[in-house]
């Protein structure tokens, strides 16, 4: 209980650890966003009133204090270059994003704890070896590669799936879902190396555990001590590996979602950073980082409910 | 990535718009990924060539297109970059608002893609004293979609905005020196008078798409045109989401009759040039809004991947600064130029369907342009002679659009012996900073600018070149240039003009403030299968008003 309560208690410090950090790095990185928004053959006169406007000439102390005031109230702002309200662009970015996430991540977890069991089970077998190197090559591959060649051979190809993760208005979830589904796939080649290998590490380790050895010398078959020791055991394991990729796959698809038209947050924080758009940044990494905190805390409380050692050892 | 005729504005060309996140991927695979699409592309066909033929290069559904009846009817789908700020015609910049703009607004005159003047909202136009009053006659039964009639007053008002000295329009330095505020009068409801600063021929070119920021809107504009899309184009603006793009439905009051043909475009944002690529090929999309040549020329004649193609006016301007070594030697400079091959800089950034340069600033397209200046081309002995065993060293500045471009003319330049060293700056950095004394853009030693494309010459000359021009980055100073440039837009005849322009051109090709390789040429590709009536533009602009579904 203490350990929830001290992470609670860290996650809005850190966020305002973010918040100024965003601040003064944006500050630092040239560029000007009035100069972004009237392009570079406005006059400079014109740019100077836009600053203005923007407030951007007042000292970053109190544009910031304005800024985090605005934020904590629920007052957003409105993107510097979009000149839409940043609330309503940022979640429904994230709702996006948190859509395609949960699609692949759907797909990532039975995948790659089953491909992380076999190999687990067949360790320095031929099967083991060729899921290892399997995911390892394609874990390597840049999302760019996998997501071109999913697209020229599906979308243009084949025509079995849209190259765009946008469905049209209106659709039913299932189309929407048929829009997410290659984008979704090569997030899955892209993580599954990484998350089975944390299973199959967690695998040979249980099978060849005393506990399992006497399971079967009780008279148990090989897949039912797999299905009743191992799979739980490999899960813990792979408990961190998979919250490290769901925050992957919440907030650094840029790739992805510019190869395949997802309108996500994570090209919306690219592009809020190189067009200098601070509220729609700050609003962005501030969310994001919330995510990023939540997914840390439930994977360590996944841990702490999976692995009664370590609450055990906390409480020693 | 990133362009076009905005007298004195930044580029709306693709690749050129280039503050946005759309250079993120560029050189990760663009070039073979058309390939790898080409070796791919359904229904087989050789890729044709002939690439400067202005034609365009047609599937085998195009060829049937061409001569069907234009047919009512159906959405055409398009791609286009997201707009990098929001959609205002006021201070737009950027290809794909403009294409939004350009579907609900119009101007008074259209330039069409032979660079000829097309009366829009505008019947005829015609100059009295000496060219410094212009007259124009308003089109007669011309409605707002929300049926207000255009009148000489609205015109005027239109006009006044563009020319407020608190304008953020990038508009207001297109008419500097030349209209100022107080300069435009009503003579009656459908007359509009515009009374110059000084003469000026190619004022028409201003008040038209030339000027893109010279859409006609209501008197009571308030900068909130995706909200109150409210035009006398072909189409009405039915929704707009910065983040996934634009439909539109057929204008029943436009003033054309029975046009437009389609019943509507609808416009999906790509934020990546493979996706928008890709949406074409896979069946998603119709048409590009912004098509990149090097992308889109291997697709020629594959399947049913139509690209028409025609000549620009753009450039990328490499730009020396003639007052700091080396290049305050005009030696140095000629030198560069010499070495340059640019039938090979045309092949790498143009897919070959640019016009060669000749180091001044009258595109061939320009019914000014001097044809008596022998072209210049790639000559290693000259470079050795002008340098005298001298070594030429530079640093060569640019921003990631430029970056091929950077790299072909550095291994160009290495094998006459010339190194150039790389600097690369974000977009934001490279054209940040203070223009009156440290921006990169215009106080580099050498740098490389992508211009869009001009409607007159002039629109390159006096910013760029004229002594103390706004944007001289080279600080190139020559008082018989300047005369020159003067007496050419106050010419009143086409001898005036060529005599003048053979001046302006003559010197620039010898003194070589900028180096001009190339003129760009734009494409636009669709489905030929699908379509008819769409074609590339100089500028890229968008006329989907004679578009229509084949038969």
């Amino acid at each position: 209980m203490r350990f929830l309560l001290r992470r609670l208690v860290a996650v809005p410090l850190t966020l305002l650890g973010v918040s100024v950090l965003v601040f003064v790095t944006t500050e630092l990185v040239p560029g000007d966003v009035a100069r972004t928004i009237l392009g570079r053959e406005a006059s400079a006169e014109s740019v100077a009133r836009l600053r203005s406007q923007l407030g951007l000439d007042a000292p970053l102390p109190e544009r910031y204090a304005d800024w985090l005031g605005g934020f904590l109230t629920g007052r957003w702002g409105e993107s510097y270059t979009l000149g839409v309200p940043v609330r309503d662009l940022v979640l429904d970015r994230l709702a996006a994003s948190m859509l395609l996430a949960a699609l692949a991540f759907a797909l990532l977890v039975p995948v790659a704890v089953g491909l992380g069991l076999v190999a687990g089970v067949n360790h320095d077998r031929p099967l083991d070896r060729l899921v290892s190197v399997s995911g390892l090559a394609l874990g390597a591959t840049p999302e760019f590669v996998t997501g071109v060649v999913l697209l020229v051979v599906f979308a243009v190809r084949l025509r079995w799936f849209p190259s765009s993760a946008q469905a049209p208005d209106g659709s039913s979830l299932l189309v929407r879902l048929g829009h997410l589904a290659l984008p979704a796939l090569s997030l899955v080649l892209l993580c599954t190396g990484y998350v089975a290998r944390h299973v199959r590490a967690g695998a040979v380790v249980a099978i060849e555990s005393a506990y399992a050895g006497a399971a079967e010398l009780r008279g148990l078959t090989r897949w039912q001590v797999v299905r009743r020791h191992v799979l739980r055991n490999s899960t813990i394991a792979a408990t961190s590996a998979l919250g490290v990729q769901l925050q992957f796959l919440l907030g650094g698809l840029v790739t992805v979602e510019l190869l395949f038209n997802h309108p996500g947050i994570g090209a919306l924080l690219l592009s809020s950073a190189v067009d200098k758009d601070l509220p729609t940044l700050q609003a962005t990494a501030m969310v994001l980082g919330l995510l990023y905190m939540v997914i840390v805390l439930a994977a360590d409380v996944a841990y702490r409910v999976l692995d009664p050692r370590i609450r055990l050892g906390a409480a020693s | 990535m990133r362009e076009f005729p905005r007298p004195f504005n930044r580029p709306a060309l693709p690749g050129a718009t280039d503050l946005t996140r759309r250079v993120l991927l560029a050189g990760t695979g663009g070039g073979a990924l058309s390939l790898l699409l080409a070796a791919c592309g359904a229904g087989g066909g050789a890729p044709l060539t002939g690439a400067d033929s202005g034609a365009p290069q047609a599937g085998a559904g195009a060829n049937a297109a061409a001569s069907a009846p234009p047919r009512r009817g159906g959405t055409l789908r398009a791609g286009s970059p997201p707009p990098p700020t929001a959609v205002d015609p006021v201070t737009m910049y950027d290809g794909s608002a403009i294409a939004i703009v350009q579907l609900v607004a119009d101007y008074l005159i259209w330039l069409d893609r032979d660079f000829t003047l097309k009366p829009r909202l505008a019947e005829k136009w015609e100059s009295e004293d000496g060219g410094k009053r212009w007259v124009f006659t308003l089109r007669k039964g011309v409605t707002f979609s929300d049926g207000t009639p255009l009148d000489a007053e609205i015109v005027k008002a239109s006009f006044d905005r563009l020319l407020d000295p608190k304008s953020k329009s990038a508009a207001l330095s297109a008419f500097d020196t030349v209209l100022a505020k107080g300069g435009v009068g009503v003579r009656d409801a459908a007359t509009v008078v515009f009374t110059l600063e000084r003469a000026f021929s190619d004022f028409p070119y201003l008040v038209s798409a030339g000027n893109y920021n010279a859409v006609i809107l209501k008197k009571d504009y308030a900068g909130d045109f995706t909200k109150k899309p409210i035009g006398t184009g072909p189409f009405l603006l039915e929704s707009y989401d910065a983040s996934s793009g634009a439909t539109f439905t057929r204008n029943p009051k436009y003033w054309e009759p029975g046009k437009p043909y389609l019943d509507g475009v609808k416009i999906t944002f790509y934020a990546d040039d493979q996706a928008d690529l890709l949406a074409l090929q896979s069946g998603e999309i119709d048409a590009q809004i912004l098509s990149r040549p090097q992308l889109v020329g291997p697709l020629k004649g594959l399947g049913d991947i139509t690209v028409d193609q025609v000549q620009g006016t753009g450039l990328t301007a490499f730009t020396l600064r003639t007052d700091r070594p080396p290049f305050d030697r005009k030696e140095a400079r000629q030198a560069v130029a010499y070495a340059l091959d640019r039938p090979g800089v045309n092949a790498t950034i143009y897919d070959g369907i640019g016009a060669l340069g000749n180091d001044h600033l009258f595109a061939p397209l320009f019914p000014a342009a001097p044809d008596g200046i022998a072209q210049r081309a790639k000559d290693p002995a000259k470079v050795a002679e002008l340098l005298g065993g001298q070594p030429l060293k530079f640093t060569l500045t640019y921003d990631p659009p430029s970056k091929d471009y950077a790299l072909t003319v550095q291994n160009q330049l290495k094998q006459a012996g010339i190194q150039v060293e790389l600097d690369q700056r974000t977009s934001a950095d490279f054209y940040g900073g203070d223009q009156e004394k440290d921006t990169p853009w215009l106080f580099s030693t050498a740098n490389l600018v992508g211009w869009a494309g001009r409607a007159t010459p002039s629109q390159f000359i006096i910013p760029m070149v004229k002594g103390g021009g706004v944007w001289n980055g080279s600080k190139y100073a020559n008082p018989a240039l300047d005369a020159a440039a003067d007496a050419y837009d106050a010419a009143q005849t086409p001898g005036e003009r060529a005599a003048q322009a053979e001046i302006i051109a003559k010197a620039l090709h010898e003194d070589i403030p900028v180096i001009v390789a190339v003129w760009s040429g734009t494409v636009r590709a669709y489905n030929g299968r699908k379509f008819t009536g769409i074609q590339a533009h100089p500028s890229s602009y968008v006329d989907f008003s004679s578009v229509s579904q084949v038969v």
